[in-house]
């Protein structure tokens, strides 16, 4: 297990950097084989757009004083990591390098999922205590208009089209879901981090996500799901061997010299 | 006087005057069959090779050292994307008239009928090969899309302008890669040095062969006539090799043909040729790469066909 | 064939900024115009400023073809319509000692009058 930081700013900035990061990375794997052309390139853009967020808190990171930006990204091992379950979940079958089998249902419920949460936390980490962090949840807000349009429109006309496009998207929902009990999470910081007012409590961000989330579920005819009790805790380090794997990938080039310049 | 009570003779000689006066063509203008073919040939070779170059290229974006080195390279590669867009819609508006659209250009490239560009069939084998790609393969690939930047098909000009605006981008992000690695450390430089060696006959390839006497076939010179392009293939890498030997020379590369020099008296670079069977193969997609990329990209594409379905059954 | 109408064909235009008129993008395909909208500003307008977008379905815009394109043609006959017609006015204006009311100094008038 992973060890907890004393300052809960940098345990909540390591779980939003996490978080981004590591759905930032399944997106640019998605790059050149989304079911359109047009939108793949629409994809990429969210995709650059959220790895330039989890840039931002990796910097905040960086200017507490807890090492460069990039080797944060990079070199943590799985078990210092504090990502959700969710994000770290390869996007299919098969192996990148050679012809993997990408879902676009789960790609789909998994970001609508994923984008939705992550409005609720910025929405509350703009009257954070901490002032940079609230200063950063401004500017991120801004870009997540587009993030989470694009992926409603996707999520709705997806479950509302064909049966067979509806029971890929309802399984991959439920796949989305059995993996979302640590999405709100704080882990083992939770009372220091909502004690120092950084941001809502997981209860109280729960409930408003499932506020949110209502009129769309309504419309493509699902009861809002609700989020089980975590498996495996993301917040505290405790990760699947997908994680290490994806760890060892995004870091090939860059651990085979850490003083050079790339 | 009506455009259909002109005989197709004089349709012709209308059009080629259009041509000769610097006239552009738009989509629904009558053209000649070979006009309009050797565009469908052209640009939807050119689209689809986008689509397939991002394949290599994409190989090394989660690998990519830096954020900053992951996302320049995604933008990029993105870009890419995004320019097989732009052509393919190009493309698509020309065999509109034929009752064709982008399924069927998808359909031609997995059956062999559709080609992409024989750059495209290497294998990328490290990240020098990824910052050596930015820099020379889309450096040559400049050279070509400039060439064209007024051509008579004004779609295709339109899109180029577009494409060539990124290009420049794409230059400096290779050049920035290439640079950071060869002032850095010993082995950095071995990796941009092996990638160049490696890379360099399908560099000279990247251009075509000088005349059809070398492999049989070449387009240019249709593409000529109508005005699409300005210069033959060998006279594009000619112009390659003037802007790039300096520059590669000038950081302590060496480019792996001895006898590489520039004849101050026919002022053109003699080089030793490729070799050209290796071409032929590309050409056949028996290419290092070519069966994987294609099968890469049919799975793809086969596995989201559901996605297609649903959306397009929503409309009715 | 099911993919025939996933493939819709959509014109994208966009405005720069506020005050600025729509301009001509691109086109796309997408299988309906809410894809086409969201699809429309990183397909084509990734690196500059937009302030509105619209996307047109093709079938719904009304072109000239090559012969209709004659219509644009006009003669260069028509300065009575344009500045260039009246350029004698500066030096009747300088006889009263008055100056002349040009473009550039009517639109100077933007920034407002003395308050
Ligand atoms: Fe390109
Ligand atoms: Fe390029």
């Amino acid at each position: 297990m992973t060890q907890k930081y004393e300052n809960p700013v940098v345990e909540l900035l390591f779980q939003l950097a996490d978080d981004d990061y590591l759905f930032s990375y399944r997106g640019s794997e998605w790059l050149g084989l989304a079911p359109h052309i047009e939108e793949d390139v629409a994809f990429s853009s969210i995709t650059q757009d959220t790895m330039g967020h989890a840039t931002v808190y990796y910097r905040l990171l960086e200017g507490l004083g807890l090492g460069v930006a990039d080797t944060l990204a990079h070199m943590r091992p799985a078990t210092e990591r504090k990502n959700s379950i969710l994000v770290e979940r390869p996007n299919g079958e098969g192996v990148y390098m050679e012809t993997p089998r990408y879902d676009w249902a789960y790609a789909v419920a998994r970001s609508y999922i994923y984008t939705t949460a992550k409005k609720i936390k910025i929405d509350s980490l703009k009257s954070s205590s901490d002032q940079s962090l609230a200063e950063a949840a401004v500017k991120i807000s801004m870009e997540l208009y587009y993030h989470l349009l694009h992926w409603k429109t996707w999520f709705v006309q997806l479950f509302n089209s064909t049966e067979d496009a509806r029971n890929r998207m309802t399984k991959a929902l439920e796949k989305v879901i059995a993996d979302c009990g640590d999405l709100f999470s704080y882990g083992d910081a939770a009372t220091e981090i909502t004690n120092a007012s950084l941001i809502e409590s997981e209860q109280v961000l729960l409930n408003r996500w499932t506020e949110y989330v209502k009129p769309v579920f309504e419309t493509i005819k699902v009861a809002v799901p609700t989020f089980g009790k975590p498996e495996r805790n993301g917040r505290n380090g405790e990760h699947t061997k997908e994680l290490q794997d994806a760890i060892n990938t995004m870091s090939e080039v860059y651990r085979t010299d850490l003083t050079a310049a790339w | 006087m009506t455009a259909d009570v002109l005989l197709e003779k004089d349709l012709q000689a209308q059009f080629e005057e259009r041509i000769a006066r610097g006239d552009k063509i738009e989509a629904d203008d009558w053209m000649p069959e070979e006009y309009r073919l050797a565009l469908i040939k052209l640009i939807s070779m050119h689209g689809i090779s986008e689509i397939m170059g991002a394949l290599p290229e994409k190989e090394w974006v989660p690998k990519a050292p830096t954020l900053y080195r992951k996302l320049g390279i995604m933008a990029k590669v993105q870009d890419e994307m995004g320019h097989g867009q732009l052509l393919l819609r190009v493309a698509e508006d020309l065999i509109k008239p034929l009752g064709k659209n982008r399924e069927d250009l998808m359909q031609d490239l997995f059956a062999g009928r559709l080609k992409f560009h024989n750059v495209f069939h290497m294998a990328t084998k490290s990240w020098g090969d990824a910052g050596l790609i930015g820099w020379l393969v889309d450096g040559a690939a400049i050279i070509t899309q400039t060439n064209m930047l007024n051509a008579s098909y004004a779609p295709y000009a339109r899109a180029l302008q577009r494409i060539c605006a990124e290009e420049v981008f794409h230059a400096q992000h290779g050049e920035a890669i290439i640079l950071a690695l060869a002032e850095g450390t010993p082995e950095q430089k071995e990796m941009v040095q092996d990638a160049l060696n490696r890379w360099w006959e399908a560099l000279l390839f990247f251009f075509g062969p000088p005349s059809s006497d070398t492999t049989g076939s070449t387009k240019q010179d249709i593409t000529i006539k109508y005005k699409i392009r300005i210069n033959t293939n060998e006279e594009l890498r000619q112009g390659f090799l003037s802007k790039y030997v300096p520059r590669i020379k000038s950081i302590g590369l060496t480019i792996p043909d001895p006898t590489l020099r520039f004849d101050e008296e026919t002022e053109k670079w003699i080089y030793q040729q490729p070799n050209w069977e290796n071409f032929k193969k590309i050409q056949r997609n028996e290419g290092p790469k070519s069966q994987e990329r294609l099968k890469l990209r049919r799975t793809s594409y086969d596995d989201n066909a559901w996605v297609r379905e649903a959306l397009s059954a929503r409309i009715g | 064939m099911g993919n025939e109408s996933f493939y819709q064909e959509f014109e994208v235009f966009s405005r720069r900024t506020k005050t600025s008129p729509f301009q001509h993008q691109f086109s796309l395909l997408a299988p309906n115009e809410d894809i086409a909208i969201v699809m429309a500003q990183e397909n084509f307008m990734r690196r500059e400023p937009v302030a509105d977008i619209w996307v047109v379905k093709r079938d719904n815009i009304r072109g000239l073809n090559q012969e209709e394109r004659q219509m644009v043609e006009r003669l260069d006959n028509k300065d009575y319509r344009l500045t260039k017609g009246y350029g004698y006015l500066r030096k009747k204006w300088r006889q009263y000692e008055q100056g002349m009311f040009d473009e550039k100094e009517i639109l100077s008038w933007a920034g407002g009058q003395k308050k």
